[in-house]
């Protein structure tokens, strides 16, 4: 299970963004690098079509690949009631032929993406990481070094966070806390519900550049 | 990382496996010198492919194994056999597997017993079971050497290693032998040096190869 919300920013501001995280989480940054695989069942494999995520880390100097399945959302009174996501999530490393694994379980590719930019890990009431990465697509199947940006001059920011159902409400009050920090600068809500850049970036930014990020917003 | 040979236990025409062969297998184990050293186990998993329409043709296989090993339990190994592919994952891939509903998992087997130490070798013989039941489906037997990773160069001392044990056991006259299975791993993209995945991928060779030996034994069994 994880906690999860998003928002995009201009990436002229990526720079000031970078600063303020610098400052709140008091961490380095790690750089990103993501070629992401999204895998669909064909036709009459399983009792409903499925989804997965291949993601090979191409930052490693020898690439490493994840799988990932991204669940439901929870769904009720309480989960419309807090601010952020809440899904369902597995993960597990694998070797480097997983693509051929689910090629040969009856998965073909339905569309891959390569993220560029960078995260930061750390712990603000719950441990937490924050991405910023330009979405680019292939232009060619699997030409990572041929790729172009899906959306020019914009960026994708998500924050996540791992949960249970023991302390998702917990998990989730800390992320809503920490996106304050950054609401000056960029709007981060549910994934889906787009709020779009905000106003007041341009202004943060630039206070942010003058005073490399030691002032509090 | 240690070489290994894993065979299993291929009983002669019109007999089948039974407790006192494994009773004897052991003892056979003992009387060369081995020291009893605790326990292993690993479980092989069988994943069957949900289809929506029966009888169509598909692009996927009817099933694969998955393994866990006794010796590296945080990681969980995926074998589809027709395709040869062998991947390792963590062991969280099995709720992955879950929540994609394409596979199921249709039963699964239990090999256990004891490990014994025989210089620079180990033996570990045990059990094939159903998981929840004691009922004896098979017997089997990892011989494993330290010292060499190679596949290649460890194939004379293996042989030797293997002879010396046939000529220990004949001297108990059981209805049987152990047969080595060699499969190829370079089909399987695997290289000569040693993995865990060649020890999976000799899991899923055995299996298969004990349950179609079942089914030839017993063909109206369904």
């Amino acid at each position: 299970m994880e906690c999860v919300v998003q928002g995009i920013i201009e990436t002229k501001h990526v720079e000031a963004l970078e600063i303020l995280l610098q400052g709140l989480c008091g961490v380095h940054r790690d750089s990103l690098r993501i070629h992401e695989l999204c895998l669909k069942s064909v036709p009459n494999l399983g009792l409903v079509s499925s989804e997965v995520r291949l993601l090979c880390d191409l930052e490693q100097p020898e690439p490493t690949w994840t799988v990932r399945h991204i669940g439901g959302a929870m769904r009720g009174a309480g989960a419309e009631q807090i601010s952020v996501l809440v899904r369902t999530m597995a993960e597990s490393k694998v070797s480097k032929n997983a693509l051929r694994l689910f090629y040969a379980l009856g998965y073909k590719l339905d569309h891959e993406l390569l993220r560029v930019g960078f995260a930061f890990q750390f712990n603000s009431g719950a441990p937490m990481t924050v991405t910023v990465s330009s979405v680019n697509k292939m232009l060619k199947l699997h030409a990572t070094d041929e790729a172009v940006p899906v959306t020019p001059g914009i960026q994708l920011v998500e924050v996540t966070a791992p949960a249970s159902s023991e302390n998702y409400t917990e998990v989730a009050a800390a992320m809503k806390s920490f996106c304050e920090y950054l609401a000056p600068l960029l709007h981060l809500s549910k994934p889906g519900v787009s709020t779009g850049v905000v106003p007041t970036a341009a202004a943060a930014a630039a206070s942010l550049m003058s005073d490399g990020g030691g002032t509090t917003l | 990382m240690p070489i290994k040979w894993i065979l299993h236990w291929q009983p002669n025409a019109g007999t089948t496996v039974n407790t006192q062969i494994l009773s004897e297998v052991s003892q056979c184990a003992e009387s060369i010198n081995g020291v009893k050293e605790g326990r292993w186990k690993t479980i092989l998993s069988f994943y069957r492919a949900m289809v929506r329409e029966q009888g169509s043709a598909n692009e996927f296989p009817r099933d694969f194994v998955g393994i866990s090993l006794a010796e590296q339990p945080s990681k969980y190994f995926l074998v589809i056999r027709g395709q040869r592919v062998v991947v390792e994952a963590e062991s969280n891939i099995q709720m992955i597997m879950e929540k994609l509903q394409s596979y199921k998992t249709r039963f699964v087997l239990t090999f256990e017993g004891n490990q014994y130490q025989l210089g620079d070798f180990q033996l570990r013989v045990g059990k094939v079971v159903p998981t929840h039941s004691e009922s004896l489906r098979g017997i089997v037997m990892e011989m494993e050497y330290q010292p060499i990773s190679s596949w290649e160069k460890s194939h004379q001392i293996m042989g030797e290693f293997f002879d010396l044990w046939q000529e220990a056991l004949s001297k108990r006259s059981l209805q049987g032998h152990f047969v080595h299975l060699e499969p190829n791993f370079t089909e399987y993209g695997l290289s000569d040096q040693y993995t865990l995945q060649h020890t999976a991928v000799q899991y899923a060779s055995i299996t298969a190869q004990m349950i179609s030996t079942a089914q030839t034994v017993q063909p109206n069994r369904n």
